[in-house]
């Protein structure tokens, strides 16, 4: 017993408290009285916002399945045109927050938008405005959503093809199937579980989704207890949509990781895998794949860099007025100090779990999703709330200096709420890496007298030096586009690429939060390159 | 854990400790003019203005849970009913000096707090569906008429202009009177409210609807081509008319902000709201902005003269009845399914 509570058991436990804190204060505080602000609500708008979450999500799990895997497969199992360019490019998407995307639609669509410039310069003057299509409220929130995150399914069912031992396609064919038949019989549950699990990281995007939903004005859970917690203090309702959300959000957690543990029985098949030949397609079948994969590249990439670009360029005077080595600076000072945190807290961790074995570790694990389950605007409150707390119930004892100041508008403030938020990104990228070195691998080291500190820094960290550098790619990436964290918690006159563009676009300067935000696509894309080099030589 | 060390120490490094000479601002206002003024203030007093700008709720959310340890110390929002209503919290305190008296109309502040520029909330109407005897002795109220069917747009119930608008029909009207207006402005609309002052505009433009209900700046930042030739040419396609103008007058709102109640700095505050309020901060403000201004002696920008200056503005109704009426003003929108 003794034995077991040592540095890894206690450090490992530490972190799985800190991460659950935004969970357990807003379990918290459903034993605290309020008042009812919102009776009106819940007889008024209640099942709006429910069905809103419901309908938001259906929606954009269709479009994300239909997107990511149709892309997939054509790009795993044929070659036609362009087919390398694909490949990488499509992963491109993952560079556009869902608000830029949401900025772009309605300034192309919207009445006198972009879209009626091209037609009025193409065709002359005309009333055009009643003609073209109108991309805004839920339809709107539905496409800027799955444009912004099908990527998921896309990067992870890809991944499942590829490492598939032998051409399904082939197989159907021996089996005298015909394509349709293959690709429904055989290709898609054989890839089933990576398409869950992509679509379970949707799902959870989207469920805590604030920035595009509230550009288009749509009323769904999150945005419903944003006003019940934030603007009318009635926390009794916004934890009972909390608890709605975090149950929705708990069942997609359990399916995904169910769908994963499948997902690495189908991978682990011991052959690897050979590279298989692919199939040429040729005329009118050719064309069409390349179609298809063009216009998704198009529209996810292309159109909000486009209305971005064009923008920056007709209004060139708000890129001049940028301060853009500063931006860059504190977004890389974010970046660089939250990854560090993440990768290096969520080693301690797994290597807490493995050689303390303790299941109640294990399930203390399972808040590392809390991160995922609060939306980020609803973390932040909750951490601020969470350190008042504490330093009002402990700190004040004992008479010393107040700690808000060292964690509210500050740095640390920030790293240590990323770090709640995607926590569990790197812990999932950790613990998959860790999987894969086997128990004896450990036994050895110790047999040759390594300590477990020796055996942790000598033999897991080069063995997981890959792992390590994908995850704190993907987390810069995910900094780069962070939101409502930063712009509550920072420090005085602190801003990012991500702020500013806000600011601007809340002020309806969208010309003006053209420049930031182009520039952080830019610069997530930059990232993304380097990790599509990465993965595909791999 | 020497990164963990690094980065603890960093952090507090990068920490912003109080310098004696600064002020503190919380602002939901993202005007980039508004930071050069703020420069223009630092030259002339030496005194360095620090901001953290925001959404409102957030803002005032992590104010209050800075308590006492809290090193904003002045919040400018743009909103009376905003200020209102922190005000109503006790959050502020005593913002007042004899400077601020005599400058700034009674009805647009109070001991807490000081209205700094002013917006007018007015309708934005298609001159060719809309003729002249529509619009003689137009009221807020007169909406309500059922000859208007399907022909009205504003913005959705939960943002604070609107708040703020039917809090001052509440205050002037009662509540059971608005809240049957507000069911048949609902029914008079030409679509389900969406977008913001500006999209509204742009729907009487391209004929969705025949009226619009938005703020003043968003049309004048239209009419200035900073958005580009086609917002331009839309903005033209519609003209401004100012309600009410044989009684109270026209419904005002406000800029402005107040002294937190733990501010470390209020010398420093007191010194920027009456910079801001200055002759040349004014201009510099409605020239950029395209406000009113809060003082007399200061003309608004030529695009808001166009739209006419002659109107009468409410100064009856005090501004600080939009907090108190706020949530009955949500509760009036939201009963009447007004989204």
């Amino acid at each position: 017993m003794g034995k077991k509570f040592n540095f890894w058991y206690i450090s490992s436990l530490l972190i799985s408290i800190m991460v659950a804190i935004p969970i357990i204060t807003v379990l918290g505080s459903f034993f605290e009285s309020t008042g009812d602000y919102y009776t009106i609500l819940k007889n008024t708008f209640l099942t709006d916002y429910i069905y809103n979450s419901i309908f938001l999500l259906l929606g954009v799990l269709f479009l994300t399945f239909i997107i990511g895997v149709g892309c997939a497969y054509v790009v795993s199992f044929y070659t036609f045109p362009g087919v390398n360019f694909f490949k990488w490019s499509l992963i491109l998407s993952f560079a556009v927050p869902g608000y830029i995307y949401a900025y772009s639609l309605n300034a192309f669509f919207e009445n006198y938008g972009t879209a009626f410039t091209i037609l009025s310069n193409l065709f002359g003057e005309g009333n055009y405005n009643a003609h073209i299509p109108k991309f805004d409220g839920i339809l709107g929130a539905i496409i800027a959503i799955s444009f912004s995150l099908f990527a998921y399914v896309y990067v992870l069912t890809r991944a499942s093809f590829h490492y598939q031992s032998q051409n399904l396609i082939e197989l159907g064919k021996n089996l005298g199937f015909s394509k349709k038949k293959s690709f429904f019989k055989i290709i898609l549950p054989s890839a089933r579980p990576a398409i869950v699990a992509g679509l379970s990281l949707v799902a959870m995007e989207t469920l805590s989704d604030f920035g595009s939903v509230s550009f288009f004005g749509v009323s769904t859970l999150t945005t419903g207890i944003y006003n019940a917690w934030i603007s009318f203090d009635d926390l009794t309702l916004a934890n009972r949509l909390s608890s709605y959300l975090l149950i929705f959000i708990l069942g997609l957690f359990i399916l995904e990781n169910i769908s994963r543990r499948k997902a690495q029985f189908h991978t682990s098949s011991k052959g690897g895998f050979k590279s298989k030949s692919l199939i040429k397609l040729n005329g009118y079948k050719s064309f069409f794949a390349f179609t298809f994969c063009l216009i998704i590249f198009l529209i996810s990439f292309l159109f909000p860099v486009s209305q971005m670009l064009y923008w920056t360029i007709i209004f060139p005077q708000h890129l001049a007025n940028l301060n853009v080595g500063k931006l860059f600076y504190n977004t890389i000072l974010l970046v660089s100090l939250s990854s560090c945190l993440l990768i290096a807290l969520a080693f301690i961790s797994n290597y807490g779990n493995r050689v303390s074995k303790s299941k109640f570790l294990k399930i203390l694990n399972i808040f590392s999703i809390s991160g995922y389950a609060i939306p980020g605007i609803i973390l932040a409150v909750a951490f601020i709330t969470f350190i008042s707390w504490f330093d009002n119930q402990i700190i004040n004892h004992f008479e010393i200096k107040s700690i808000k100041p060292f964690f509210i508008g500050s740095i640390l403030g920030l790293v240590l709420v990323y770090f709640i938020r995607f926590y569990s990104l790197a812990n999932n990228g950790i613990k998959s890496g860790y999987e894969k070195i086997n128990y004896s691998i450990d036994e050895s080291a110790y047999l040759l007298g390594y300590s477990k500190f020796k055996t942790f820094k000598n033999v897991h960290i080069p063995y997981l030096k890959n792992s390590i550098l994908l995850i704190s790619i993907l987390l810069t990436i995910e900094i780069i586009k962070e939101l409502p964290i930063t712009l509550i918690l920072r420090p005085f006159n602190f801003e990012t690429f991500a702020t500013k563009a806000y600011l601007f676009a809340s002020q309806d300067l969208l010309e003006a939060a053209a420049a930031p935000s182009l520039l952080l696509i830019v610069i997530a894309s930059f990232f993304i390159l380097i990790t599509s080099r990465y993965t595909l030589k791999e | 854990m020497k990164k963990i060390i690094v980065i603890i120490l960093t952090s507090i490094l990068l920490n912003n400790f109080a310098i004696a000479n600064e002020v503190n601002v919380f602002s939901s206002r993202h005007y980039e003019s508004d930071i050069e003024l703020y420069k223009k203030f630092t030259n002339q007093t030496g005194i360095k203005v620090n901001v953290i700008s925001g959404k409102d709720e957030a803002l005032q959310k992590r104010i209050i849970e800075e308590g006492t340890n809290s090193k904003a110390d002045l919040y400018i929002t743009s909103d009376a009913g905003n200020i209102a209503i922190f005000d109503s919290k006790g959050m502020f305190q005593n913002s007042m000096s004899p400077t601020i008296e005599k400058l700034v109309p009674s009805n647009f502040r109070n001991k807490n707090w000081v209205g700094i520029t002013k917006r007018a909330r007015i309708l934005f109407y298609s001159p060719e569906r809309v003729v002249n005897d529509d619009l003689k002795n137009l009221n807020y109220e007169d909406l309500a008429n059922p000859k208007w069917k399907g022909r009205i747009v504003i913005r959705q119930s939960n943002n604070i202009y609107n708040q703020s608008l039917i809090a001052s029909l509440i205050f002037n009207n009662g509540k059971e009177t608005t809240g049957e207006w507000a069911k048949s402005i609902v029914k008079n609309m030409a679509r389900d409210p969406k977008g913001n002052d500006r999209a509204q505009i742009l729907a009487v433009a391209a004929g969705e609807a025949d009226i619009a209900i938005a703020n003043t700046y968003y049309y004048a930042l239209m009419l200035s081509g900073n958005k580009g030739l086609e917002q331009q040419i839309a903005a033209k396609k519609v003209l401004p008319f100012f309600p009410n103008q044989n009684n109270r007058g026209t419904h005002m709102n406000i800029s402005g902000g107040g002294i937190l109640k733990y501010a470390p700095n209020k010398g420093s505050a007191i010194k920027l709201i009456e910079f801001l309020l200055t002759k040349e901060a004014q201009q510099h403000l409605v020239n950029n902005t395209y406000e009113y201004p809060m003082i007399e002696g200061v003309e608004p920008h030529e695009l808001l003269k166009k739209m006419g200056t002659k109107f009468k503005q409410d100064l009856t109704t005090d501004v600080a009845s939009y907090g108190q009426y706020q949530s009955d003003a949500l509760e009036i929108m939201l009963n009447a399914k007004w989204k």
